[in-house]
C-alpha cells in the first residue's frame, strides 16, 4: 500500500490551471522530496492533500483511503506555507491547542516530548510573535509531529533554519520513517539538504509531474564528469571542446567534461598537445545540477 | 506494522473542537474586554444619563430644544416599561430607550468575528481542517463559544444596569411586572442571541482572513433583525417569548450552519 495515491489531479483558479494531470505515488516508509520552480504547483498539491483547498478533478488516496476520509485525515500532520500560530499565545499555549485539537489523552507529555525533537523545550514560555523565523519553523514541525501522525505533509520546512536546525531536521525525519510505516512528503528549494534524507524524488513543472525517482535510480541516472584545472586554462578548454561533446566551466573554474572517457585519456590527450593539467578528479553531479539540467530540458 | 485509522463520532470531535474554541477562549484579551464592556456601559449610562437628566440642548440651526430625559428605573436599560407611553414625547430624548442591552446584540458581531477570522489569519485553521476531513464540528464550536459569550455580555449588561441604577438611587419598583418577567426577558435575550451568533458565524466563516468584511457584513446583517429584538424580548416576556426565541434560535443555528459548513467545503481554507 502506498502513502500517498494520486492520479490525473487537477486544480483551477479561475482560468489558471495551477496543477493538470499530475500523477505521483509516495511509497510507505518514504521521504519524498517534491521539487519544483516557484509556482509549479507543490504547495497547491500539498494543500490539495491536506484538504484546504478542494480538488478540480483526479483523485487523492492516502494509505488507500480517500484523502476525504476523516480517519485517515486524523492522521496527517501539515506545516503548509508557515506554522499556523496565534501570534499573542506561547509557544506552550499553542501546542496545547493543537494536542486538544487531536485529543491527544497525555497532551503534556507529548508536547514536552516533540519540543525536545526539535530542540525547542528551553523556549516554549515564549511567545509565538517573539520568535525568530527559525524557531517559529521549529515550532511548526514540532506541531505537525504531535499524535505520532502516519503521514507528514511539510512545505518549505528547512526554511529559515541554521546548519544545526537543518542536521536536527534530518535527524527528525530519518527518525521518524525508520520503521516503514509512516511517511514523509517534504517539498524544499534546499536541494543540497533534501539529497541527505530523501528516498524518493517527485520534480514537477508547470503543474505537472515530469519526473519521479528514487534516490538510487537518481543516483544511477546522475552523470559522473572529470573535473580538471590546468595551466593553459583556454588552450585547455579549445582542446577538450574539439575531442569531446560537452565541456563546461564550474563556478569553481574548473573544466567538467561530461563524455563517457577516464581521466587518464584526459590527461594523456592534453599532455600530447603540450597543456599540463595540474589538478584532476571524478565526480558525479548532485540533485541540484541534475534539476537544473532537467528544468533546462536537458538531461 | 499495520497503520489504523479509526474513525471518531460528531459528539467526540465535536469535544475536541470545544476544547480548542474554549481554551482560545480563557485566553482571549477580547472576550474579557467585551464583558468588562458590557458591565461598564450600563453603569457609565446610567450615572451619566441620571447627571443629565432634564438638560436642555439647544439646535444652534434651528433654535429648537430637546429636553434629555435620565432613566426612572432601574430596569430601563433591559427595556422601555409597559406604561401605556410607547414613544418619548415630542421635543425629549429618551437615550435608554435607544442605547439599552440590545445593543449587546451588535456589539457580539465583533467577537465573533474576530474570533473565526484569527483562525483564518494565523494559518491556525490550516491546523485544523488538516486533521478534520468534517466540519460541522468547527461551525457549532464557534456558534457555541459566540453564544457564551454573547449570553455572558447580556447577563453581565443586566448586572450592571442594576449596579449603575442603584449607584444613582433609581427605583426598583417593577410596577406591572414581576420577577420572573424580567427573568424571563433576559432568557428571552440569551435564546435570541442564538439566532444572531449564527448569522455571524456565517458571514465570519465566508469572509475568512478578511475580519474587516465579516465586522461590516455582520453589522449590516445584524441590523436587519435587530429591531425586531425589543418586540420579540419585550420586558413583559413569559414562557412563551423564551419558548419562541429558543426555536427561532436553534431553526436558525442549524440552517446557519448547514450554510456555513457548505462554504466550509467548496471553498478555499487557506
Amino acid at each position: 500500500m502506498n502513502a500517498i495515491e494520486i492520479k490525473n489531479l487537477s486544480k483551477n483558479f479561475g482560468p489558471k490551471q495551477a496543477v493538470c494531470g499530475l500523477d505521483m505515488t509516495v511509497p510507505m516508509g518514504a521521504i519524498y522530496g517534491f521539487i519544483g520552480e516557484n509556482g509549479s504547483g507543490k504547495s497547491t498539491t500539498q494543500k490539495m492533500i491536506c484538504g484546504l483547498i478542494p480538488i478540480s478533478g483526479g483523485s487523492v488516496r492516502l494509505y488507500g483511503k480517500d484523502h476525504t476520509d476523516e480517519g485517515v485525515r486524523a492522521r496527517v500532520g501539515g506545516l503548509i506555507e508557515a506554522p499556523g500560530c496565534f501570534p499573542g499565545l506561547t509557544v506552550w499555549d499553542n501546542m496545547m491547542l493543537q494536542a486538544a485539537n487531536l485529543s491527544i489523552p497525555n497532551a503534556e507529555e507529548e508536547v514536552i516530548k516533540v519540543l525536545k525533537m526539535v530542540r525547542m523545550e528551553g523556549a516554549a514560555g515564549n511567545k509565538f510573535k517573539n520568535c525568530s523565523l527559525g524557531m517559529k519553523q521549529r515550532v511548526g514541525i514540532a506541531m505537525a509531529l504531535l499524535g505520532e501522525p502516519s503521514l507528514l505533509v511539510l512545505d518549505e520546512p528547512l526554511n529559515g533554519l541554521d546548519a544545526d536546525g537543518m542536521r536536527i531536521m534530518r535527524e527528525v525525519f530519518t527518525d521518524i520513517v525508520k520503521d516503514g510505516t509512516r511517511s514523509i512528503l517534504v517539498s524544499s528549494h534546499l536541494l543540497g539538504e533534501l539529497q541527505k534524507v530523501a528516498t524518493h524524488y517527485g520534480i514537477i513543472r508547470h503543474g505537472k509531474m515530469i519526473a519521479q525517482m528514487t534516490a538510487q535510480e537518481l543516483d544511477a541516472s546522475c552523470r559522473t564528469y572529470i573535473a580538471l584545472k590546468a595551466e593553459e586554462m583556454k588552450k585547455a578548454k579549445n582542446l577538450l571542446g574539439c575531442s569531446y561533446s560537452r565541456v563546461e566551466t564550474d563556478e569553481a573554474g574548473f573544466l567538467r567534461v561530461y563524455d563517457q572517457t577516464t581521466a587518464e585519456a584526459v590527461v594523456t590527450y592534453l599532455y600530447e598537445n603540450g597543456v599540463i593539467v595540474t589538478e584532476i578528479m571524478t565526480d558525479k553531479i548532485g540533485l541540484e545540477e541534475y534539476y537544473t539540467d532537467l528544468m533546462k530540458g536537458g538531461k | 506494522m499495520e497503520n489504523r485509522f479509526p474513525k471518531y463520532s460528531f459528539a467526540k470531535r465535536l469535544h475536541s473542537m470545544l476544547k480548542v474554541d474554549f481554551r482560545r477562549l480563557g485566553k482571549s484579551r477580547l472576550f474579557y474586554s467585551l464583558l468588562a464592556c458590557a458591565l461598564l456601559i450600563p453603569i457609565v449610562m446610567t450615572v451619566m444619563l441620571t447627571m443629565m437628566d432634564g438638560s436642555v440642548s439647544v439646535d444652534p440651526q434651528t433654535g429648537a430644544e430637546t429636553v434629555i430625559h435620565g432613566p426612572e428605573s432601574i430596569w430601563q436599560s433591559i427595556g422601555t416599561l409597559p406604561s401605556g407611553e410607547t414613544a418619548a414625547p415630542m421635543g425629549s430624548m429618551d437615550v435608554m430607550a435607544m442605547c439599552n442591552i440590545n445593543m449587546m446584540f451588535m456589539l457580539v458581531a465583533v467577537f465573533v468575528c474576530l474570533f473565526v477570522s484569527d483562525d483564518f489569519r494565523s494559518g491556525y485553521a490550516k491546523n485544523l481542517f488538516t486533521v478534520r476531513a468534517k466540519k460541522g464540528e468547527y461551525i457549532v464550536s464557534k456558534t457555541l463559544a459566540g453564544f457564551v459569550c454573547g449570553g455572558g455580555m447580556l447577563i453581565l449588561y443586566f448586572v450592571g444596569g442594576v449596579l449603575g441604577g442603584l449607584i444613582c438611587g433609581l427605583s426598583a419598583d417593577l410596577g406591572v411586572l414581576t420577577v420572573g418577567n424580567l427573568v424571563m426577558c433576559i432568557c428571552a435575550k440569551v435564546c435570541l442571541m442564538l439566532v444572531f451568533v449564527s448569522i455571524f458565524v456565517l458571514i465570519s466563516v465566508a469572509a475568512k482572513q478578511k475580519a474587516w468584511a465579516s465586522i461590516c457584513g455582520s453589522l449590516g446583517g445584524g441590523m436587519l433583525l435587530f429591531m425586531t429584538v425589543p418586540m420579540i424580548t419585550p420586558l413583559n416576556s413569559t414562557i412563551l417569548h423564551v419558548l419562541l426565541c429558543l426555536a427561532g434560535g436553534v431553526l436558525f443555528a442549524v440552517g446557519m450552519g448547514v450554510a456555513a459548513k457548505t462554504v466550509l467545503k467548496k471553498t478555499s481554507l487557506v
